[in-house]
């Protein structure tokens, strides 16, 4: 069904930068930024900044001690807690790192008063590779924590070693998945207002995760919950960048109680690309074993993930290198697996979260493999897939993973359908005989969704999650929902409605969804991981069933039925099978409530309030399906064009198929433009080379081809409605998808894809070997 | 180094959305700034202000331009269309509507600037084909889409102004 939001509604109210406080005179922050990847700070002196009129403060890391520091840890014992200073003291470890903040009346004095702050530094040799990083000599990030290492952890299933002795043939691929930004339009962006009277501190904030970011930012604030009030109104995209603990914002936050006056924050979008958060980098080297007729027995990956100068805080960036190597084995069957994964510290921009996590990583390494071990064996690379993949029972991984149930083969030969996999060999060999460069490539993919407790802890970080979503039938029969759920853009007042709607029969008119606002909902921890629709579902499909059986209690008592005679459908109780029995919901409302006032009868034995709270907390849940993409590489140029794009998706029962798609394309985009354009170099002394929008190529309308997309419904066996999750599949298959195509067209001329982007230079460079 | 505030403000008039409007901007005021924080005009959004993203596109005398590129002085005297005006009532402008139906926005930040872009294509070109939208269309991203149900809201708006069909 179509969305309840309108293009109106963002023109008219709009994402945090637009809100303007109920008091005036709001102040404005910049930041004093490191132009260094490594640095001594010898001197900061911010004299002239102060005394330029206009600017009501100018503060260095001496001055707001009392936030502490933004620690990066898990509770683990491998892991080597990183402490994050909130601004740069003697040292910088990144360029983009805050130094100072100045809030002044505008941003653009603020921006002046930046450029009157003199910084001395003396340049410490950088390291910006993540292996290097680990080698014995490499300059030192952090003095508690001596090699760089922010976790290093390995585990074996099976007999691995067994399993390598038997093999045939060991394939190995080694890949560097490219470092890439979640980029949301909107980038991070605070207003805070603090209310001396009330003692109460506002933060209008574009995030992902208001309810965490309450819990996570009162104390360094020195604040209590209730003190603190988060609005995340209209938030301009997250993808995964607006969960994290952030300097600036928490520094905005203290301005706003120092000064007594609101102070905002926008970042730019140099800001953006430098310093918020990056992701995705892992260096990956995997082994597969493998008989000579086709069969895997068992593989082995080593995972190098580049977190960057600090541990973001608060999923770390082990969500890369330690999410890719948990799902190593993907939709195969494996005797054993064993991986090992690092995460070292370089001078770049801390990495975080971006949508799928390591999941789009590790898949293109190994489907990477894959496709080499159908080249060395000889055999076609999709045979070679469908011969080894799971059957569609659940099942558990050799890592563990608690599969429940997919369509593992089927939606790869859907994908390949759609794709035009008959006779593409022949078209291939056709083309090249005239100099044209064809490839296909496959991407079949388990895609972990519905991440709270049981998905956490199996991917390695030791979390337990509380979500609540809560239900209200209001006086008049109207429904009132709040969720500690947040969309930015997936459309959750639409489906959440529905699905209290459907679970109510009531007019899905007449249910109003409230999210975002920490006053006005029911705690939970926001959303990212693919995780709305199956804690969405679950905690209001709870809440409406306490609801429902109050309703049906009191017209079977109006009614002089038993409760279980009563069912809720076209907003109405009926007598099953009397259909001309039935109390309206309006008048069921005004009974619960008001009783004699409307002529109704209260049962005497229950709390007349129509209100549940319920929390939904789901077991491991996976979707899969298939990328599947036809390429054309131009010798000439390097450029890649994607001819033709299928994505097949399974994630079990769908809500609302128009957002599911609407998550399927918009993810494989993204997916497409880390495999072919976006990246964020830096230079061997830490300079950042890609600042603006220029260099960081957001692919548009010209590249992101029209997709073919489907779905398979393989209900999940384990969760509330059999609901899976769907935000993240695009990200985790259609880099690989397209990597692998490339890969196959120009296989045969001896070039070999190692890593992304596969920008028309690094094609070029390949095809000249 | 170089500290000093640009002094001087001017008085900037525009007739926005057809109606006169005037504030005072400093001469480096942004007219993406001046239409959001002195108009109030919050419907144009800024997403990267290096003039690539396009989400702040509004036209000027009738061209669209990127108002993150503009001072609002260069502006003064000129004719300026935001997002507001597509839609002055309560009734949506049938392009509105069309990427309403089409889900053809998300989060909604680039919204704007791609109202104003296929308004600006299809003024000119009432029947466009779908290569001459996504060409017309590639100076404005988004990040949440993947684009198809952008294009097909074009699409079907198109065929709505022409009066043929519901878009």
């Amino acid at each position: 069904m179509e969305r309840v939001e309108r293009p109106a509604a963002p023109a008219r109210q709009g994402p945090v930068r637009r809100r303007r406080p109920a008091a005036g005179g709001t102040l404005h922050a910049a930041f004093v930024r490191s132009p260094h990847g490594h640095a001594r700070v010898t001197r900061v002196d911010v004299e002239a900044a102060r005394a330029l009129p206009g600017v009501h403060a100018v503060y260095v890391a001496a001055d707001v001690e009392s936030l502490g520091p933004v620690v990066g840890a898990l509770p683990r014992d491998d892991v080597h807690a990183n402490a994050r200073p909130i601004l740069a003291a003697d040292r910088v470890r990144f360029a983009g790192e805050p130094v100072a903040m100045v809030v002044a009346t505008s941003r653009y004095v603020a921006e002046d008063a930046v450029r009157l702050v003199e910084v001395d530094y003396e340049p410490l040799p950088a390291v910006v590779d993540p292996e290097a990083a680990l080698a014995p000599g490499a300059p030192q990030l952090h003095d508690d924590i001596p090699g760089n290492s922010f976790l290093r952890a390995s585990e074996e299933h099976g007999d691995v070693e067994g399993a390598f002795a038997r093999a045939d043939r060991v394939v190995r691929k080694r890949f560097h998945y490219g470092r890439v930004h979640a980029l949301p339009l909107e980038g991070r962006a605070i207003l805070a207002s603090w209310d001396a009277g009330e003692e109460e501190l506002t933060l209008w904030l574009s995030s992902q995760v208001p309810g965490l970011a309450r819990t996570l930012m009162c104390h360094p604030l020195g604040l209590t919950e209730k003190q603190l009030r988060v609005i995340a109104p209209d938030v301009g995209g997250g993808f995964g960048l607006k969960i994290q603990v952030n300097p600036e914002e928490l520094l905005a936050a203290l301005a706003s109680i120092r000064l007594g006056r609101p102070v905002k924050w926008v970042e730019d979008r140099y800001e953006a690309l430098a310093a918020s958060y990056h992701a995705k980098e892992v260096v990956m080297d995997l082994e597969l074993a493998v008989m000579a007729d086709g069969t895997f027995l068992a593989m082995r990956g080593r995972y190098v993930g580049d977190t960057g100068a600090y541990a973001s805080s608060p999923f770390t960036g082990l969500v890369d290198p330690m999410c890719a190597a948990v799902l190593l084995p993907g939709i195969y069957r494996l005797e054993a697996v064993r991986w090992e994964i690092d995460c070292a510290f370089t001078n770049k921009c801390p990495t975080a979260a971006y949508r799928a996590v390591g999941w789009s990583s590790g898949q293109a390494a190994r489907e990477a493999l894959v496709d080499q071990a159908a080249r060395e064996l000889g055999i076609d690379p999709v045979e070679l897939r469908l011969r080894n993949t799971i059957g569609d029972e659940p099942q558990v991984s050799p890592t563990g993973c608690a599969y429940d149930g997919g369509s593992y083969a089927a939606s790869q030969r859907l994908a390949l359908e759609l794709v035009g996999w008959d006779g593409f060999r022949e078209r291939q060999a056709a083309v090249r005989a005239e100099g044209r460069l064809l490839g296909l490539g496959v991407s079949p993919f388990v895609e972990p969704g519905g991440w709270a407790s049981a998905m956490a802890k199996r991917m390695g970080f030791p979390f337990d999650y509380l979500d609540a979503s809560s239900v209200t039938v209001e006086p008049d029969g109207s429904v009132l929902v709040t969720t500690g759920l947040h969309a930015h853009g997936q459309g959750h007042r639409t489906v959440l409605a529905q699905v209290v709607a459907d679970r109510l029969g009531v007019a899905f008119e007449s249910v109003k969804v409230v999210q975002g606002d920490t006053d006005r909902t029911v705690y939970g921890t926001g959303s990212y991981g693919s995780r709305s629709a199956v804690v969405g579902f679950g905690s209001l499909a709870r809440a409406c069933d306490e609801v429902a059986d109050k309703l049906k209690r009191i017209a079977a008592y109006n009614l002089e039925v038993a409760p279980e005679d009563i069912e809720l459908v076209d907003g109405k109780a009926v007598v099953r099978g009397a259909p001309d029995r039935s109390i309206e919901m309006l008048m069921l409302g005004y009974t619960a409530y008001f009783g004699a006032f409307v002529g109704g009868k209260r049962p005497p034995d229950i709390d007349p309030y129509l209100t549940s709270t319920r929390s939904y907390d789901p077991p491991e849940t996976y979707s899969n399906g298939c990328c599947a993409a036809i390429v054309e590489v131009d010798p000439e140029t390097g450029v890649v064009r994607i001819d033709r794009l299928a994505f097949v998706d399974d994630c079990g029962v769908m809500l609302n198929p128009t957002l599911v798609e609407g998550q399927l394309a918009g993810a494989s985009a993204q997916g497409i433009g880390a495999a072919l354009y976006e990246e964020l170099p830096y230079d061997e002394d830490g300079n950042f080379l890609a600042g603006t929008l220029l260099d960081y190529l957001y692919p548009t309308t010209l590249e992101i081809p029209p997709m073919a997309l489907a779905h398979i419904e393989t209900p999940s066996t384990v969760t509330e409605g059999g609901v899976k999750g769907a935000g993240e599949g695009g990200n985790v298959a259609a880099p690989s998808a397209i990597v692998n195509a490339v890969q196959d067209a120009i296989a045969h001329l001896g070039a070999e894809v190692t890593r992304t982007p596969l920008t028309p230079d690094r094609v070029r460079a390949l095809l000249r070997g | 180094m170089s500290g000093r505030i640009l002094d001087g403000e001017t008085v900037v008039r525009l007739v926005v959305n057809g109606e006169e409007r005037r504030a005072i901007a400093e001469p480096r005021l942004l007219l993406s700034d001046f239409l959001r924080h002195e108009l109030g005009l919050t419907g144009t959004h800024v997403g990267c202000e290096q003039g690539v993203c396009g989400a702040c596109t509004v036209r000027v005398d009738g061209r669209p331009v990127r108002s993150c590129l503009l001072f609002a002085v260069q502006a003064d005297g000129c004719r300026v269309e935001t997002v507001e005006g597509l839609a002055p009532g309560e009734e949506l402008h049938p392009l509105q509507r069309a990427f309403q139906r089409h889900h053809a926005l998300q989060c909604g930040y680039c919204t704007s600037g791609f109202l104003l872009a296929s308004l600006d294509l299809l003024e000119r070109e009432p029947d466009p084909d779908e290569a001459t939208i996504r060409a017309h269309l590639a100076g404005n991203v988004c990040r949440c889409t993947g684009y198809q149900t952008i294009v097909a809201a074009v699409v079907a708006a198109a065929a709505e102004l022409r009066g043929e069909a519901r878009a």
